[in-house]
C-alpha cells in the first residue's frame, strides 16, 4: 500500500473563494505593462536558438564533463524552483485583484523560468546527462526551496515583502552572477545560454523595482519593517546558505563536492564560477541592494559569513 | 461588531507538500512535449501581429459598437480564467510526486498565450467603444467565481479528473466555439485576432486530451467514476449555466449579452447566434462522449439547454 502524500493544512488566500468582478484589465503600471510587451517581443527557444552543435565535448576531460553536468543540473534545479513556486505569486495577484499589469507580466515570466530550466537541462544533457538529484542528500536542503510558494499563498504574509525578498534580493543576486558568467565563460554554447538567460533576468529584476516604486509610498513604517525582515532572511538564510552558490553553503562533504564541481567547470570555461571570483560579485550586489532599499527606510545590517567575513 | 458564525474562518485548502527530488525533467509524453515546442515556435505578438490601425469602427452604428464592446468584454472575462487557473495547475503538477515534466513546461507557455488572449479581447472591446468590467446581472457574475485555482491546487481534487473536465472537455469546447466565431467573422482585424487565438487554443485542447489519454490506462474504476463526476459537474454547474454560451444562463440572467452577441454576429465581428452555438455544443459533446468512452469513462449525458 502506498503512503498517503503529505498535506499542508494552513489558511491560504484560496480559502475564501473567488470574487472576479469588477475585472480591471487596463494599464495601471505602464512600466510593468511595457515589460510584458518587451518579454513578448523577445521570446526565444532553448531548443532552436542555441547552437548546440557547437558544443565540442572532445575539448574537455571526463572529469570536467562530469562536473559540468552536475553544475548545469544544479542550475536547472534552481530554475525549476521558479516554475514550482513563483507562479503562486500570480495566483496572489489575481486573488487580490491587483493591477492587471502584474498578472500579465507574471504569466510570461513563468514561461521564461521554464525555458531557463529547459536550457540548463539541455546543457546538462548535452554534456552527458542531467542529474536528477544532489549526489549527497545533505545538499538538498540548500537547493530544495526558497519558500516563496508558501509565503505567496499565506494571506498574512506581506506581498511587498515577498517581492522585495525574491526579486530585489534573490533575483538581483542571480542576475549579477549571470552577468559575471558572461564575462568568464569561454565555451561558446555555455556562453550563449548564460547570455540568453541574462537577457530575461533583466526584466525580472526590473519588475521588482518598478513594483516597489509603485507601492512604497502607501506602506506604513511597520509594513516597511516586515519588508526589511524578509529581505534579510532571503539574503542570510537562503542565499548565504548556498541556494544559488554552493560555496556559500555550510561547510560539509556535500557542499564541498558541489564546490569542487564548480571549480572544474569554471576551469573548463563551461559556465560556472568559483568562490574567489564570485565573492566580490556577491558582496557588491548585496551592498548595492542595501543602497537601493535604503531610501525606502529598509536598513540591511552588516552580514557575516564564514567565507566572506563582515560585509 | 461581534463575530457571527458566518464570519468563521473557512476550511483551509489542503495543499500537497512538495518532494522535489529526484527531479525528472526528461521527455516522457512526446505528444505534449511536441505541443510545448510548437508553442515556442508559434510565438506571436498581439501588438505587432494584429493590424490594429486597420480596425475602422467609424462606419458602425453606436448600437453595433456597444454590442461588440460587450461581446468582447465578456470574452475577456472568460479568457481571464486562465490567468489564475494555469499557475495553480502548474504548481499542482509540481507538487504531485513524480508527475511528468512535459505538462509543466506546456502549462508555463499556455499561461503566456492566455495573457495575450486577455489583452487581445480587452483591446478589441476598447476599440469598439469601451471595455465593460462586469456583468450587469449579479447572479450571472457569480457564475464566473469558479475558484479554479482552489480546485486545481486542492489536494482533495483528483488531478486527472480536473484535467479531464477543464483541459480536455472545456478547452475542447472553447476551441470549437472560437472556430465558430472565426468562421463567422468578416472584419479582417477581428478575424486575424481570432485566428491567432484559435491556433493557440488548438494546442490547449490537444494538451488536455493527450494527457487524459496518457493517464487513463492507470485509472481505477473509482478514478473513472471521479472523472465522470467532474465532467458532469462542469457541464451542469458551469457550461449549462451560461459560462461560454450566455444564452444558457437561467432566468435570462445574461439577456443583455445574448442580445449584444446577436448584433455582433450580424455585423461579422466575431460571434455566433445561440442556434449556431447550440449545434456546436451538441456536436462537440457527442464527440467528447465517444472519446471518453474509449478511455473507459462514461461521460454523463447531461441534456444541452434549448437555444
Amino acid at each position: 500500500m502506498s503512503a498517503q502524500p503529505a498535506v499542508l493544512l494552513e489558511p491560504t488566500i484560496l480559502d475564501h473563494g473567488e470574487n472576479r468582478f469588477p475585472l480591471d484589465l487596463g494599464v495601471r503600471i505602464p512600466r510593468i505593462r511595457n515589460l510584458f510587451h518587451s518579454a513578448t517581443k523577445n521570446q526565444w527557444d532553448p531548443k532552436t536558438d542555441i547552437d548546440w552543435h557547437l558544443l565540442d565535448l572532445s575539448k574537455y576531460t571526463d572529469e570536467q564533463l562530469m562536473s559540468a553536468r552536475e553544475y548545469w543540473s544544479r542550475r536547472a534545479w534552481a530554475e525549476y524552483g521558479a516554475i514550482s513556486e513563483s507562479p503562486a505569486l500570480q495566483i496572489r495577484f489575481c486573488q487580490e485583484r491587483l493591477e492587471p499589469d502584474l498578472q500579465l507580466f507574471f504569466a510570461i515570466r513563468s514561461q521564461e523560468e521554464a525555458r531557463h530550466a529547459e536550457a540548463c537541462y539541455l546543457m546538462a544533457e548535452h554534456l552527458g546527462g542531467f542529474v536528477e538529484q544532489p549526489f549527497v542528500v545533505d545538499y538538498q536542503a540548500s537547493v530544495a526551496t526558497h519558500g516563496i510558494r508558501r509565503m505567496a499563498l499565506d494571506p498574512n504574509f506581506s506581498l511587498e515583502a515577498i517581492i522585495v525578498a525574491l526579486v530585489c534580493g534573490a533575483e538581483e543576486i542571480a542576475f549579477d552572477v549571470f552577468r559575471h558568467l558572461t564575462e568568464i565563460t569561454t565555451d561558446p554554447v555555455a556562453l550563449q545560454v548564460v547570455k540568453a538567460v541574462m537577457r530575461d533576468e533583466v526584466r525580472h529584476c526590473a519588475f521588482g523595482w518598478y513594483f516597489m516604486a509603485h507601492r512604497i509610498k502607501s506602506l506604513t513604517p511597520d509594513e516597511i519593517k516586515v519588508i526589511e525582515n524578509a529581505l534579510i532572511i532571503m539574503i542570510e538564510k537562503v542565499e548565504m546558505n548556498g541556494y544559488h552558490s554552493a560555496w556559500l553553503a555550510p561547510d560539509n562533504p556535500a557542499s564541498n563536492a558541489e564546490v569542487n564541481a564548480d571549480r572544474l567547470t569554471w576551469e573548463a570555461g563551461l559556465g560556472a564560477t568559483v568562490e574567489e571570483l564570485e565573492k566580490p560579485v556577491f558582496v557588491a550586489t548585496v551592498q548595492r541592494i542595501r543602497r537601493q532599499v535604503e531610501p525606502w527606510g529598509v536598513v540591511l545590517p552588516v552580514f557575516e559569513h564564514a567565507k566572506i567575513g563582515a560585509f | 461588531m461581534a463575530a457571527t458564525s458566518q464570519d468563521a474562518a473557512p476550511q483551509p485548502t489542503p495543499i500537497l507538500i512538495e518532494k522535489r527530488f529526484p527531479l525528472e525533467l526528461s521527455q516522457t509524453i512526446m505528444t505534449i512535449r511536441d505541443l510545448y515546442d510548437a508553442s515556442k515556435q508559434a510565438r506571436w505578438d498581439p501588438n505587432a501581429d494584429i493590424p490594429w490601425s486597420d480596425l475602422d469602427v467609424s462606419g458602425l452604428s453606436a448600437e453595433v459598437r456597444r454590442a461588440a464592446a460587450l461581446t468582447w468584454s465578456r470574452r475577456s472575462w472568460v479568457e481571464y480564467t486562465g490567468l489564475p487557473e494555469t499557475p495553480a495547475l502548474l504548481i499542482r503538477f509540481c507538487l504531485e510526486i513524480r508527475r511528468e515534466a512535459d505538462p509543466k513546461y506546456f502549462l508555463a507557455v499556455r499561461n503566456t498565450e492566455e495573457a495575450w488572449h486577455v489583452e487581445v479581447c480587452h483591446s478589441i472591446a476598447e476599440a469598439f467603444g469601451g471595455y465593460v468590467d462586469a456583468p450587469s446581472n449579479d447572479s450571472y457574475a457569480a457564475l464566473f467565481n469558479q475558484a479554479y485555482s482552489k480546485q486545481a491546487l486542492g489536494a482533495d481534487t483528483f488531478l486527472d479528473g480536473y484535467v479531464a473536465a477543464h483541459c480536455a472537455l472545456e478547452d475542447g469546447l472553447e476551441l470549437e466555439l472560437w472556430r465558430g466565431y472565426l468562421d463567422n467573422a468578416t472584419d479582417p482585424v477581428v478575424k486575424r485576432a481570432l485566428q491567432l487565438c484559435v491556433e493557440d487554443k488548438e494546442r490547449h485542447a490537444a494538451f488536455g486530451w493527450f494527457y487524459v489519454e496518457k493517464r487513463a490506462a492507470q485509472w481505477s474504476e473509482s478514478d473513472r467514476a471521479t472523472v465522470a463526476g467532474a465532467l458532469a459537474r462542469h457541464l451542469g454547474e458551469v457550461e449549462f449555466k451560461g459560462y461560454h454560451c450566455a444564452w444558457m444562463a437561467p432566468d435570462n440572467a445574461a439577456a443583455e449579452i445574448v442580445a449584444a452577441e446577436k448584433i455582433t454576429t450580424a455585423a461579422g465581428l466575431g460571434a455566433l447566434t445561440p442556434e449556431a452555438e447550440a449545434t456546436i455544443v451538441t456536436n462537440y459533446l457527442t464527440l467528447a462522449r465517444i472519446k471518453f468512452a474509449a478511455l473507459g469513462v462514461d461521460m454523463p449525458d447531461v441534456p444541452v439547454p434549448a437555444a
